[in-house]
C-alpha cells in the first residue's frame, strides 16, 4: 500500500494513477497522515513538502522518531532546493520535482521499494 | 523597479503551479489502459485547472487597467454575484471534498460596485477557502448587513491567519503579494488581487482571526437605488 501526502488532490490523483498496481491512499495534511500511519502501514510514502498547515518536514520528523515508521521509505516531492540537506536520516530515498517528474519516475520508486518491502513481509510470514 | 520585479516573480510563481498540474494530467493519459470515464475525468480536471489559471491572468490584467478607470461602478445585485461564483466553483469544492455553505442575511439587495471586480474578490476568497481548509471541512459564504453597508465574507476552517499578517492588514490591507506562513505554496496573490479591487471600489476589505480558521470579507456601500425596492 502506498501513502500519498499532498494538499493538492489533483497532484495526488496523478501520482496514484502512476502507482496503478498498488493500493493508494491520499491524505491532505501532515496531522492526519501522522495519526493514520500506524493503521495504514504503508510500504512507501510520496510526500509533498509543501502542505497546508504543518509542512512535510513536520511529518518527516514525526515518523523518523518511531522505530516502526522510521524504516518506511519516503520519496519527497518538492521544487525546493534541498541540496544542502541530508534527508536520508528521515528515510528519504528519493526526490521528485513537480516540474519534471513523470509517471515512469514514480513507477520506478514503486517497483524498487514497494516490492522490496512486500517480499520482506512475505518472507517473514512464511 | 524592485516592486515591479517582485510582482513579476509572484505572478510567475502562481502561474507555474497550474502549468505543472496540466503537465501531470497530460502525462496521466493512458489511452490503452484507461476507460472513457477515467479519461473524461482527467479531461475535466485539465479544463478546470486551465480555466482557473486563465481567470488569474485576467485578474492580473485588470490590476494593470485599474488606473485607467475603465471599471464602471453601478448598482449590483450582490446575491446574484455570489450565486454565480458558487456555481463556478461548485465542482472544485466537490472534487476537493470541501463544502461551501451560503447564508444570505442581508436586507439591502443592491450595492454600489463593479460587477467584474466584485466577482473576482468573492471568487478569490472562495478559492482561498478551498485551498486552506482541511479535507471535508466546510467554508461559509455569508452576506449580511453591517453598519449600514453590506458585508460579503468567506469563513474557512483552515490555519489561523498569523497575528502579524493580520496586523499588517489592519494597517492598510495588502500592499503586495505576501506569502502567508502556515499557508505555504501561496504567494498571497489572490488576496492581493482582492485588496486592489476592493480599494478601487472604495470598499473596505479585511480579515477576522478565529481560533479555528479565518474570515476574509469585503464591505460595500448600499446602492441608493436599493431604496426603490424596499
Amino acid at each position: 500500500m502506498i501513502l500519498i501526502v499532498t494538499s493538492d488532490l489533483i497532484l495526488g490523483e496523478c501520482i496514484a494513477r502512476a502507482c496503478n498496481d498498488e493500493g493508494t491512499v491520499i491524505l491532505g495534511d501532515a496531522f492526519e497522515a501522522i495519526e493514520r500511519i500506524d493503521e495504514l502501514a504503508p510500504d512507501l510514502i510520496f510526500l509533498d513538502l509543501l502542505l497546508t498547515g504543518p509542512d512535510g518536514f513536520t511529518f518527516l520528523n514525526e515518523i523518523a522518531s518511531y522505530p516502526e515508521t522510521a524504516r518506511i521509505p519516503v520519496v519527497v516531492i518538492s521544487d525546493l532546493d534541498l541540496s544542502g540537506q541530508d534527508l536520508a536520516i528521515y528515510g528519504v530515498v528519493g526526490k521528485l520535482q513537480k516540474d519534471t517528474m513523470t509517471p515512469e519516475m514514480i513507477k520506478k520508486f514503486v517497483q524498487k521499494h514497494a516490492r522490496t518491502l512486500k517480499s520482506l513481509k512475505t518472507l517473514k510470514e512464511a | 523597479m524592485e516592486s515591479e520585479v517582485n510582482g513579476i516573480l509572484v505572478a510567475a510563481h502562481e502561474l507555474k503551479a497550474p502549468l505543472g498540474l496540466m503537465r501531470q494530467l497530460a502525462l496521466s493519459f493512458d489511452f490503452d489502459e484507461q476507460n472513457t470515464n477515467e479519461l473524461e475525468h482527467i479531461r475535466a480536471q485539465m479544463v478546470d485547472v486551465s480555466e482557473r489559471a486563465i481567470r488569474q491572468v485576467r485578474d492580473l490584467t485588470k490590476i494593470a487597467k485599474l488606473e485607467n478607470g475603465l471599471f464602471v461602478m453601478e448598482p449590483v445585485a450582490v446575491r446574484a454575484i455570489c450565486d454565480d461564483v458558487v456555481r463556478e466553483l461548485q465542482s472544485l469544492f466537490h472534487f476537493n471534498q470541501r463544502e461551501l455553505r451560503i447564508k444570505y442575511a442581508n436586507r439591502a439587495r443592491l450595492v454600489t460596485a463593479n460587477r467584474e471586480l466584485l466577482y473576482s474578490v468573492i471568487y478569490n476568497f472562495c478559492l482561498n477557502a478551498i485551498s486552506f481548509s482541511g479535507e471535508r471541512a466546510r467554508s461559509e459564504l455569508t452576506v449580511r448587513d453591517h453598519a449600514g453597508k453590506v458585508r460579503v465574507g468567506v469563513r474557512d476552517y483552515g490555519p489561523v491567519l498569523p497575528v502579524d499578517v493580520w496586523r499588517e492588514m489592519r494597517r492598510g490591507w495588502i500592499k503586495k503579494p505576501t506569502s502567508i506562513p502556515m499557508r505555504p505554496g501561496s504567494s498571497g496573490l489572490g488576496l492581493y488581487i482582492a485588496s486592489k479591487f476592493s480599494a478601487y471600489m472604495d470598499a473596505e476589505a479585511g480579515a477576522v482571526r478565529h481560533r479555528d480558521g479565518t474570515s476574509f470579507y469585503v464591505e460595500l456601500p448600499v446602492s441608493r437605488q436599493a431604496s426603490l425596492f424596499e
